[in-house]
């Protein structure tokens, strides 16, 4: 399914209400690891409500930010 | 003294009349979101809340608020949650003197530790199932754990616990069991990392929920690389600590957590995560980070899971995590050099603004104080505004701080900047991370030559006394 944040093909269910009352799934996107539920809040749930600020589909992931780690300590 | 789990905290606090029990249906967003944001603005005497009917997770317990107000602190440390906040503030800095360097502090190793009840394998855990989530702030690109102390070792001192780092980073869920965590190089575990890396094989770590109070208070503290977490929970505690091996690696974990889950950190991988509500207020943006292929699961029977609220303008419960040791650390520092400090406020945006009350002894003095305040250890990026006032106004009393700079501040000769300093990739108006600047506000009165027209401010008569209690008796008496 198509993730509501990068728009990519690469969502799909990966969790159900554990209670058993059917409140709510869970959706995942493999590509941006964005996750929600199908019974958020309008702002998030539905496409066009939502806040373009955060929307990645526009987003080259090559050009992301990148943590980077250099260690002070070596071998001995 | 220092209580040894949640669940006896919660037993303090629900003693005092500081745990708000609430089994009502809870919609996960906004409503809970909301309750969680609430309870850091409810004042000196904000409860906490123990809910068991979040939405979909019937039956499940979720905590939030545990340490949300002065009250609950005062009673984390064994004081009256009466206990002003000035008076936290002394015992604490007390408490850090007499630990000195913690090695006289009392851990103990548990076999079959309450956190090792139930044992879940990696591929059976669903964290979203397991584990009462929800998305803090509309804009979070997803479900954060909030409330974590991830511990990691040090890769060439495996057997030493002061290297050993207990750290509060979020935890973003990428699927039923993996976890994106965002770490600074700058910050103990980030070392870790990069020695992982620099050797080419895992990192093993350990992501504690549900801990005791005294533990997540020091896992928000920035301790050397050499101090131990533990060691100093049961210190400034006054407890002796129990701990146990993680199962799956050498990692030392509480013996007591609700919750430990256990993973690996694979080298140079890199993955999206973000965007988070972060505790300057603004949302971080998305980044490249590190990532945890949990490998276990391990938890009481019957586990409470604590969470709090982050982000936005207003009080929330990680300033309140950071605030006192914050305070606490600047005023010893400050004091070793600068006996004439009085206090220290740094409760806002972990000492982003800081206000120092001090006696200067001579013209011009205050102002040194407040570059010594910038090159703190926690200065020097955190500080970015330096408020000085003199020592009879209450830095905590912020209508008291407003009239130092309105009466006090001489414009050029009183505010001064430092462009081009150490700065934090989190604060917008940093601009080019991780430079930031700095600004210096002397709100004292000038000594001469410094100069300023005499004057004689207006204070009681000398024994005066505070009528505020009996006039308020004599209100409610009316109002029945």
């Amino acid at each position: 399914m198509k993730c509501l944040r990068c728009l990519r093909e690469s969502a799909d269910v990966v969790a159900k209400a554990p209670d058993g009352s059917g409140a709510w799934e869970v959706y995942y996107c493999t590509e941006c690891n964005y996750s929600w539920r199908n019974n958020e809040t309008e702002e998030i749930s539905v496409p066009e409500k939502r806040d373009a600020w955060g929307q990645l589909d526009k987003v080259d992931f090559n050009q992301m930010r990148v943590n980077v780690y250099r260690a002070m300590k070596k071998p001995v | 003294m220092g209580f040894k789990d949640l669940r006896s905290f919660l037993s303090k606090l629900e003693e005092e009349g500081q745990l708000v029990r609430y089994s009502e249906p809870i919609a996960l967003s906004p409503d809970w979101s909301d309750i969680t944001r609430a309870l850091p603005r409810m004042g000196q005497y904000g409860p906490a809340i123990l809910a068991d009917n979040l939405q979909g997770y019937k039956g499940k317990k979720v905590v939030a608020g545990v340490h949300a107000s002065l009250a609950n602190c005062a009673l984390m440390f064994g004081h009256s949650k009466h206990t002003p906040l000035q008076d936290q503030i002394n015992s604490l800095g007390k408490r850090w003197a007499a630990a000195g360097d913690a090695s006289d502090a009392k851990l103990i190793w548990v076999e079959n530790p309450p956190c090792q009840e139930v044992i879940i394998e990696g591929d059976d855990v669903n964290l979203y199932e397991l584990l009462p989530l929800h998305r803090l702030n509309p804009s979070d690109g997803g479900f954060y754990l909030p409330k974590t102390c991830v511990v990691t070792k040090d890769m060439y001192a495996p057997d030493d616990i002061d290297s050993e780092n207990v750290g509060t980073y979020r935890c973003q869920i990428h699927g039923p069991n993996t976890i994106g965590i965002n770490i600074s190089n700058m910050h103990d575990a980030g070392e870790h990392i990069a020695q992982a890396e620099a050797l080419g094989v895992p990192l093993p770590i350990a992501i504690c929920l549900g801990n005791d109070p005294m533990l997540d208070f020091m896992a928000s503290t920035p301790l050397k690389s050499d101090e131990s977490e533990y060691k100093y929970a049961a210190a400034l505690g006054d407890f002796t600590y129990e701990l146990t091996k993680a199962t799956l690696s050498n990692l030392d974990v509480p013996a007591n957590a609700e919750f430990v889950i256990e993973g690996e950190i694979l080298p140079f991988e890199r993955f999206p995560e973000g965007p988070f509500g972060e505790f300057p207020g603004t949302y971080s943006g998305v980044g490249k980070t590190c990532r945890i292929h949990v490998k276990r699961v391990t938890h009481r029977k019957d586990p409470i899971y604590s969470t709090i609220y982050i982000g936005g303008r207003s009080e929330t419960e990680s300033d309140m995590l950071l605030a006192l040791n914050t305070c606490s650390l600047l005023y010893n520092q400050l004091r070793v050099d600068f006996p004439q400090v009085r206090a220290v406020n740094a409760m806002y945006q972990h000492g982003m603004t800081t206000i120092v009350s001090a006696k200067p002894r001579s013209p011009g003095h205050a102002k040194t104080i407040a570059l010594r305040v910038a090159c703190t250890p926690h200065g020097t990026d955190y500080c970015r505004n330096i408020i000085m006032v003199d020592a009879e106004v209450d830095p905590f009393n912020l209508t008291e701080v407003m009239w130092a700079l309105s009466t006090r501040v001489r414009g050029e000769e009183d505010v001064f900047f430092i462009p081009s300093t150490p700065g934090l990739p989190l604060i917008p108006a940093d601009v080019h991370p991780p430079l930031g600047r700095k600004l210096v506000i002397d709100a004292t009165t000038p000594i001469p030559p410094d100069e300023f027209r005499p004057s004689k401010v207006v204070e009681p008569y000398q024994k005066s006394t505070d009528w505020r209690d009996t006039i308020a008796k004599i209100q409610q008496q009316l109002q029945k």
